[in-house]
């Protein structure tokens, strides 16, 4: 029983659900507690994490890159301790630029295991 | 864990405004153990009074739609609204995707709605004892209406949002089998029955249906019952208003009082059991219960007076695990 | 040997199938086509019941349409993107509104919008009144060239549509005359891309039942509703599932005219006999899943509404190469896989074609991605020489079976929809979504066990590539000239008018009148995008969307 919480936001207005459900899951299914809340904005992220005290938060990003790094820096603002970590279509400038805000990034054709082995290691389980 | 004087730390904290403390105060709660515990002893010189109100019925019925819904509404009203949804962990792995937070997607980021999606660790006392709990932190914070919704009508979810002020059974028209096979249950706990999706077909039936089942209850103990459309917000006044006049009749009667002392009966039992359980199972882990063990195997001892040694045993013992609660993985030796 | 015995299993123990799932034999025989199906091996293109080709003469007279998406930024933008698709040998165009304002209908100014301004233009143009739609279409030859209009999204045609329309009509230019359609589908976004709002499905198919109503009585030419097959296969449906929920969809659409009875049943067949698949790396299944769906089209027609008018009973098809199969490691690969699934939407005959950029899986694409799209279609028609021939898979043994068994499983998921209550049923319950997402969840395991190979992304990870494929970013200002704009209409436009026009528009939507002359008065008053959004809003509320997504 691992007990940790992961939120899992989407920060553009596209609905794309199928990867960040597949990833919910696969995170739940390796003993997590997913709790998504769908498209939010930044200020709707942070407020989520704190309401859920969750162990880690998950986004799924899409467009512009700077949409992602509002909500990355809102919530290392508000909660500097607490770990992020994205997917989605991310490329690879703007991955260069999330991953120096000390997000990790997951874009498409990541595995499952990598993505859940992530989880475990922010969340403190390994 | 935290230990006690930081679990009141943290109680002073929320109850200062603080939400983060707040929602870690949950995260005790749910964990269950000696930091719960302490929880309940920091909680106990709070101040503050909610009213509680649980929602349940089975799934696909729009219970969190309805409860979205019904946050709107009292939210018009000026009305700071936290709301508890409350799942069971999947059992394989107790991993689990909880609440359905898609649906009460309007309240994000309003910071007069406190949105919490809870789970079972597996503890015991279970998920109702650590609603409960979270319940009085909300109470202390000072938040004065707590919404308690539960994703099902199995015994574990009646437990927990039957043991709320108002209890709302949601259903739609045509009942469904589910609610079919738990009607008694049912029936025994409902303060209102939301008939939900009221414009689909079948609803006069399922009225009348359901009027005849309640007939048969006492004429102070007769459900009110309500029409809404949540996705359209259409009967959400009506509900509002069933809710205030069952709070103000249950009040006015007494009846209140009375099921929230039953319900601190209730608690304390279920509480009472979990530690006996846990101070047994030590006992049995223990050479006491090794050596009656051995006894009854080699048949020097026969069984029932084995049992009688053991809790005699331990209702003499000064059980040094007083204050643990909950979780048997911290708890046992 | 025993065909059973020989079926489906080499030495290695792999099981052979499609990439729905159909067992495949090592070679086929004559009797391997069911009996039922020999009949209809005699029939030419053009002929009933169309398997072979909508038309009798193929592309000798007709090359499909090259036909690509495109659309950002601003819509000077985007009409410069489109003039240069059209230079490319592109032979029709589609003008892309942007998602996140377009999908959900919000002006810029919404804070669901501001709270995303990068985003905005990324996608589509942004448009939010007439005045935008008009510089999107400047010099286009809309006479001419057949447009898909925007409005791709149910509750975002009846806009798109009417703008466009009434560009048009400013234009002088005559509706009956205008080729073109919209789209509107279902799949798009209460399958496959979920939006944060959207109209109910039934106030749904009430816009797209008023568009078609509409079309027939003042645009002749125009295709009122394509629905996107390709939506549900990119968001996990198969082949045969991808074809039994697109008719499921359709059976929705015609009954409903026919319970309005306000227009004959032949000429609403043929407003929706204008559909999309989407094309993926099957090769031969994909070509027979086109065969299969003119085969079961013309069945449908026949059978359920009693049309047998070959003018109306011969599907016509686009195609869109699959998007999710573009990968995002070694993404130059996608221009192999983007020519190969196109292939298969040429060998199954398909009047129209897009291919995904091979940039897909970074972002939208670039003017390079774009290009060889064109290029790639371009190639096809001009070197290969597959256009001589109609349907050159027609009487292989394989793809005759193979077209046949798509039929049978695609009728049995269609009538598994019906069971559900109906396609909009399906939806409504997320019956539908789960199906998808239990076809993605199989795949992902088969790709982490082996079984599915994906090059360059779950087997030859090397990567040797000089060239560094980077997202394209769209243009900086789209949301700021945007807000500037939506301010200037608001302030320059006629404000009574716009008001009456608006209420006008709110008072149809609460009667059960036809919304379409309505919408065309509010966009030549200058109601914004974002206005019409808060009546369907306000009016209709929001659908009870039945997944977490």
């Amino acid at each position: 029983m691992s007990g940790k919480r992961i939120l899992m936001a989407k920060t553009g207005l596209d609905g794309h659900w199928r990867g960040p459900t597949i990833v919910a899951r696969a995170l739940r299914d390796a003993g997590f507690e997913v709790i998504m809340i769908g498209m939010a904005r930044p200020e709707e992220v942070v407020q989520a994490s704190i309401d859920e005290d969750v162990d880690l938060v998950g986004l799924n990003i899409g467009g512009h890159v700077d949409v992602a790094v509002r909500a990355v820096n809102a919530l290392n603002d508000e909660r500097p301790d607490l770990p992020v970590f994205c997917g989605g279509v991310v490329p690879p400038h703007a991955k260069r630029r999330l991953e120096a805000l000390g997000v990790e990034v997951y874009p498409p054709g990541s595995q499952l295991p990598d993505i859940v082995g992530a989880a475990r290691r922010l969340t403190g389980l390994d | 864990m935290a230990g006690h004087d930081a679990v009141a730390a943290l109680v002073a904290e929320a109850v200062g405004g603080s939400r983060s403390a707040l929602a870690r105060l949950i995260s005790t709660a749910e964990r269950g153990g000696d930091d719960a515990a302490a929880l309940e002893a920091a909680l106990l010189p709070c101040h503050g009074e909610s009213y509680s109100v649980g929602i349940t019925g089975a799934p696909g019925a729009g219970k969190s739609t309805l409860a979205s819904a019904l946050t709107t509404e009292l939210q018009a009203g000026g009305e700071r609204v936290a709301l508890l949804a409350v799942d069971p962990s999947s059992p394989l792995t107790r991993g689990a995707i909880l609440g359905d937070r898609v649906r009460l997607q309007p309240h994000l980021g309003n910071p007069d709605v406190f949105i919490r999606s809870m789970a079972s660790r597996g503890h015991l006392g279970g998920l109702a004892m650590a609603t409960c709990t979270a319940r009085r932190v909300l109470e202390a914070c000072g938040w004065p209406l707590v919404l308690i919704e539960t994703v099902g009508v199995g015994q574990a979810e009646l437990d927990v949002a039957g043991a709320t002020d108002t209890v709302l059974v949601v259903l739609n028209p045509g009942w469904g089998d589910e609610m079919q096979a738990n009607k008694a249950g049912l029936m025994e706990i409902a303060d209102i029955f939301v008939i939900n999706k009221a414009d689909r077909a079948g609803l006069e039936a399922t009225r009348r249906d359901l009027e005849a089942a309640i007939a048969a209850n006492a004429p102070a103990r007769r459900p009110a019952i309500v029409e809404t459309v949540a996705t359209e917000g259409t009967g959400l006044d009506a509900l509002r208003a069933a809710i205030a006049a069952h709070r103000e009749q249950a009040t006015a009667s007494g009846e209140l009082a009375q099921r929230r002392r039953a319900r601190a009966v209730t608690e304390l039992r279920d509480l009472a059991r979990a530690r006996l359980e846990l101070a047994l199972d030590g006992q049995l882990a223990g050479p006491a219960g090794e050596a009656l063990a051995g006894a009854v195997t080699r048949r020097e001892l026969d069984i029932d007076s084995a049992a009688r040694r053991l809790v005699a045993d331990l209702l003499n013992s000064d059980s040094q695990r007083g204050a643990s609660r909950g979780d048997p993985e911290q708890d046992t030796p | 040997m025993n065909d059973r015995a020989m079926n489906d299993k080499n030495s290695a123990g792999k099981t052979w199938t499609s990439a729905s799932g159909i067992p495949l034999k090592p070679f086929y025989r004559e009797d391997d086509v069911p009996a039922q199906h020999r009949e209809r091996l005699a029939a030419g293109p053009g002929e009933p019941p169309f398997h072979r080709g909508a038309y009798p003469t193929g592309y000798r007279t007709k090359p499909w349409r090259i036909f690509q998406l495109s659309g950002f930024g601003k819509p000077e933008d985007e009409n410069a993107r489109i003039k240069f698709l059209l230079e490319q040998g592109e032979t029709g165009f589609i003008m892309e509104h942007d998602r996140n304002t377009g999908d959900h209908c919000y002006n810029v100014d919404h804070p669901e919008v501001v709270a995303r301004r990068e985003d905005v233009g990324l996608t589509g143009a942004v448009m939010q009144s007439v005045r935008d739609i008009d510089i999107c279409m400047k010099d286009l030859p809309i006479e001419t060239s057949y447009a898909h209009a925007g409005g791709a999204v149910v509750q975002h045609a009846p806009f798109a549509l009417a703008g466009y329309w009434t560009v048009a009509k400013r234009r002088g230019v005559a509706l009956d005359r205008l080729p073109g359609t919209g789209q509107s589908d279902y799949f798009l976004t209460y399958l496959g891309c979920v939006t944060k709002q959207q109209v109910p499905t039934d106030v749904g198919l009430r816009f797209n039942a008023d568009i078609m109503e509409f079309c027939d009585r003042h645009l002749p030419r125009w295709v009122p509703v394509s629905i996107a097959g390709y939506n549900a296969a990119d968001t996990g449906l198969n082949a045969y599932q991808e074809l039994g929920a697109l008719f499921a969809n359709a059976v929705e659409y015609l009954d409903e005219i026919q319970r309005r009875g306000t227009m004959p049943i032949e000429r609403a067949a043929r407003g929706c006999g204008g559909v999309s698949f989407r094309m993926s790396m099957d090769l031969f299944e994909e070509a027979s899943k086109l065969r299969a769906a003119r085969l079961m089209w013309q069945q449908l027609l026949a059978e359920r509404y009693a049309i047998t008018d070959a003018k109306v009973a011969n599907l016509r098809i686009h195609c869109v190469t699959a998007g999710s199969r573009m990968t995002y490691q070694q993404p130059l690969n996608n221009i192999v896989r983007g020519t190969v699934m196109a292939l298969a939407g040429v060998l199954g005959g398909v009047q129209s074609l897009g291919v995904s950029g091979y940039d897909e899986a970074l972002s939208i694409p670039s003017e390079h991605a774009h290009q060889m799209s064109v290029r790639i279609q371009q190639i096809l028609q001009e070197e290969t020489n597959v256009t001589a021939v109609t349907d050159p898979l027609g009487g292989s043994w394989y793809v005759e079976a193979l077209t046949a068994e798509l039929v049978e499983k695609a009728w049995g998921f269609f009538e598994e929809i019906q069971a559900q209550g109906g396609f909009l049923a399906s939806l409504d319950s997320g019956w539908l979504h789960e199906k998808a997402a239990e076809n993605q969840h199989r795949e992902f395991m088969a790709q982490e066990t082996g079984e599915q190979v994906i090059v360059g992304v779950t087997a030859h990870t090397d990567d040797a590539s000089p060239y560094e494929v980077d997202g394209f970013m769209g243009v900086d200002d789209a949301f700021d000239v945007a807000l500037e704009r939506l301010e200037e209409g608001r302030r320059t436009r006629h404000e009574a008018g716009a008001a009456d026009a608006l209420r006008q528009l709110e008072r149809v939507c609460r009667s059960s009148d036809n919304i379409m002359p309505a919408m065309m008065d509010a966009l030549e008053a200058e109601v914004t995008l974002g206005e019409i959004g808060d009546v369907w809003r306000d009016v209709f509320g929001d659908w009870a969307t039945p997944i977490q997504t």
